[in-house]
């Protein structure tokens, strides 16, 4: 097991895309040490940004210790083992991540969990925009795993998601959630924002709580008691049942729930 | 006394090339053709904020210094700069772009354009969805139906109106200004009898909504082409139009996605949509299905509003749906004269538009992550170089404050709010007035900028002082890897 300390704050992005189990794993200290990072233009080793420790365990598992919200690209593509950061980190933490886990005790930033396929991703505190969300003009979305957040998540999270879970437990979420998605699930316990779903042709956003609108290109379909998360979980309603995007010709759902948004209730007279 | 013909005006995206100056003692006397804001910079280029020598901070104080102390300071900030910005380059030819592209991957910083902040997320929503567009001369000469969403071209773009859309010949739609001042007297006719109706009831009607009762717009429809216009005021271009869709401020994106599934003859759950009636919407829906050749032009409306650039792919998407019934273009309406050269040009060199970072020795690029505005956001950078742009004007303050905590280099030719906070200032010469090159129309078609009147003694075009920083860089560098092989 390898600990990560920073020797100092960073002021200039990092790109350690090398802060990886598959990467480390069979690799001493001094061959860690020698890794290459970038730290704005400059080209530097790992151990002239972070101070290198081994113990004893055999997992190949990395602790970082310490603020590293400007190291990006953290455990991109990672197979196995788990990293624990414990502090905020930087954009794009664990993209095309393919198996693993990932835990965050503290805020991370934009695209974490970018296209994922496997794995599970928990943040303790907030994520940025684009969560789960495919890099800029990509519409390779989150294809499974489970990415659990406790706090508030950015804009755009969830885009052309294709499969897996999202949860989310904090207060606010940015607009776009689930942008074209066309599979998976993704479920808000409380409240949600505006353009919930836009463009989605398949899969399904359960909201719990508070939604300001549902966008025009919805139509209602049934109000429903209660509806499955996943395979060990289902959350208890009564959810209106939206379809759309209409405009996309989805037939993606939206579960929002009954009692906590009684402005909807004009949606009734079409049921 | 001379008079050049067909100069292009080095203003906005329009770039008009009919453009008819007078000439007299290396001086612009007399302005053809062009609109009010084309006038004033051709008449009033020369003022009293020129910059006439290069100028460095010291002790506080902006100082003049020779041209080869200014070159030799700013290549070392650059040169041994972590992460700087290489910011503006919109109001510059694309040959001075070009050389930018080239120092800026020698210092490994990020070059970004002034799209940033103005059209850059049109260009994300491209990038999504793709874009159908054509040449503006298209547009003049076939267009039956102009859509202006979220710009104001009377204000912003005078000549826009009259050169490529509504208000012009065209060789197979006719102009529609006659018919424009038909309205616009019935319209006087209309207030007059309105203004009775109130004197008679005894109520003033604060202000008209104009899509307050369904189906009833507020505006006389004509013959021929078609002008929509959609924004949240009534602008001077509103004024004019067949239809007007007061929208509810930040609510576009509905707007566009419910018009979607009414081209689609899909049924709407509700009776309003972002404040318009959906009747009134189906009436819009109608107009543009039974055009033969629409367009929709945007401005910042769309794109600096909420939602950003999925406004603009929700607009591109509309225009994809029309065209399964009829045939629709897109356009976004570009500010500065040659951002959309400064797209092509960094496109064409990098392979991305704006937003540009070089620092791991290739170009990779990612808005939020590599954009100039994000990156002084978050503090990273250690120097700037802004050129052909005014962020200091316009830039968030705390933007701005970082901006100049770190050495700045500012090329302009005026003593504008950026120069005034630089460390070290380059006078440069006008481009399309005293010195020529291209420009890109907002349509992507490269126009000639001529020259017309000769610079002051000593001042240098962009490009020749970029070529001079990048040469010193260069030497620099070279100097650095020589004394590491040594060692």
């Amino acid at each position: 097991m390898i600990v990560l300390t920073p020797l100092r704050k960073f002021t200039f992005p990092v790109n350690a895309e090398c802060i990886n189990p598959d990467v480390f794993q069979g690799k001493d200290t001094a061959e860690i040490a020698n890794l290459t990072v970038f730290e704005g233009n400059k080209q530097k080793k790992l151990s002239e940004l972070f101070k290198i420790q081994e113990d004893g365990a055999e997992s190949p598992t990395i602790t970082i210790n310490g603020d590293v919200s400007e190291v990006r690209r953290i455990g991109v593509g990672m197979k196995n083992g788990e990293i624990v950061i414990n502090g905020n980190v930087g954009m794009h933490l664990g993209e095309k991540m393919a198996g693993g886990k990932i835990t965050v005790n503290g805020d991370a930033c934009q695209w974490a969990g970018g296209s994922m396929k496997k794995g599970l991703i928990e943040i303790h505190g907030n994520a940025g925009d684009y969560l789960a969300s495919p890099y800029r003009g990509s519409t390779a979305g989150m294809k499974g795993g489970k990415i659990v957040v406790d706090g508030d998540v950015g804009s755009d999270s969830g885009a052309y998601l294709h499969g897996g879970l999202i949860k989310i437990k904090g207060n606010n979420v940015g607009q776009f959630l689930g942008f074209h998605m066309s599979d998976g699930v993704i479920h808000v316990e409380k409240n949600a924002s505006t353009r919930l779903g836009a463009n989605m042709t398949g899969g399904k956003i359960i909201v719990s709580g508070y939604v300001e609108e549902v966008m025009p290109s919805f139509t209602i379909d049934s109000v429903k008691p209660k509806v499955k998360v996943d395979d060990t979980e289902s959350v208890a309603g009564p959810f209106y049942v939206f379809l759309g995007d209409l405009a996309e010709k989805g037939t993606g759902k939206l579960f929002v729930s009954k009692a906590n948004n009684p402005h909807l209730k004009t949606y009734e007279k079409f049921l | 006394m001379s008079i050049v013909k067909s100069v292009t005006c080095p203003i906005c995206g329009c770039l008009c090339d009919d453009i008819e100056l007078t000439v007299e003692n290396n001086e612009v006397v007399k302005v053809k053709n062009g609109c009010a804001i084309c006038e004033s910079k051709f008449i009033g280029y020369r003022g009293e904020h020129r910059i006439k020598t290069p100028l460095m901070r010291k002790n506080g104080k902006l100082v003049p210094v020779s041209m080869n102390e200014a070159v030799h300071a700013a290549a070392e900030v650059l040169a041994n700069s972590t992460y700087p910005i290489l910011y503006g380059w919109s109001s510059t030819s694309s040959e001075a772009q070009r050389v930018g592209v080239e120092l800026t991957e020698e210092v490994g910083g990020i070059m970004d354009n002034t799209a940033v902040v103005c059209h850059g997320p049109s260009i994300l929503g491209v990038q999504e969805v793709g874009i159908p567009t054509c040449t503006l001369g298209q547009i003049r000469h076939r267009a039956d139906l102009i859509i202006y969403w979220g710009c104001d071209p009377w204000s912003a773009h005078p000549r826009h109106l009259e050169r490529y859309t509504s208000f012009t010949e065209g060789r197979f739609e006719k102009s529609e200004w006659k018919a424009y001042m038909q309205k616009l007297k019935a319209q006087a006719g209309q207030k007059k009898m309105q203004s009775a109706m109130r004197i008679e009831s005894g109520r003033t009607q604060l202000r008209p909504q104009t899509c307050s009762i369904p189906g009833m717009p507020q505006t006389m429809s004509k013959d021929g082409r078609k002008l929509i216009v959609i924004d949240v005021r009534k602008t001077m271009s509103a004024e004019m139009a067949d239809y007007y869709i007061q929208v509810e401020p930040n609510k576009d994106y509905e707007l566009m996605q419910a018009l979607r599934v009414l081209v689609r003859d899909g049924e709407l759950d509700v009776d309003k949509v972002a404040g318009v009636p959906v009747e009134y919407l189906k009436q819009v829906a109608d107009a543009l299905v039974n055009c033969e050749f629409g367009v929709i032009f945007f401005g910042m409306g769309l794109t600096q509003t909420a939602g950003k650039f999925r406004n603009v792919e929700v607009a591109i998407s509309l225009v994809r749906d029309l065209n399964m019934r009829t045939k629709f273009s897109i356009m976004p309406m570009r500010g500065h004269f040659n951002v959309t050269g400064a797209n092509v040009v960094s496109a064409w060199q990098t392979g991305y538009p704006y937003g540009v970072d070089f620092s791991l020795g290739y170009p990779r690029y990612n808005p939020g992550e590599t954009t100039c505005m994000d990156v002084l956001l978050r503090e990273e950078n250690d120097a700037s170089l802004v050129i052909a742009a005014d962020p200091g004007a316009n830039f968030p303050k705390k933007a701005i404050e970082n901006m100049v905590k770190h050495p700045l280099i500012v090329i302009d030719p005026h003593m504008n709010a950026t120069s005034m906070l630089g460390d070290i200032v380059f006078p440069s010469a006008f481009v399309g007035i005293e010195v020529e090159g291209t420009a890109y129309r907002m349509d992507h078609v490269p126009l000639p900028l001529k020259k017309v009147v000769e610079p002051p003694k000593g001042i240098l075009s962009d490009e020749e002082i970029l070529t001079k920083i990048l040469a010193q860089v260069k030497l620099i560098k070279s100097k650095k890897t020589a004394k590491k092989a040594e060692a």
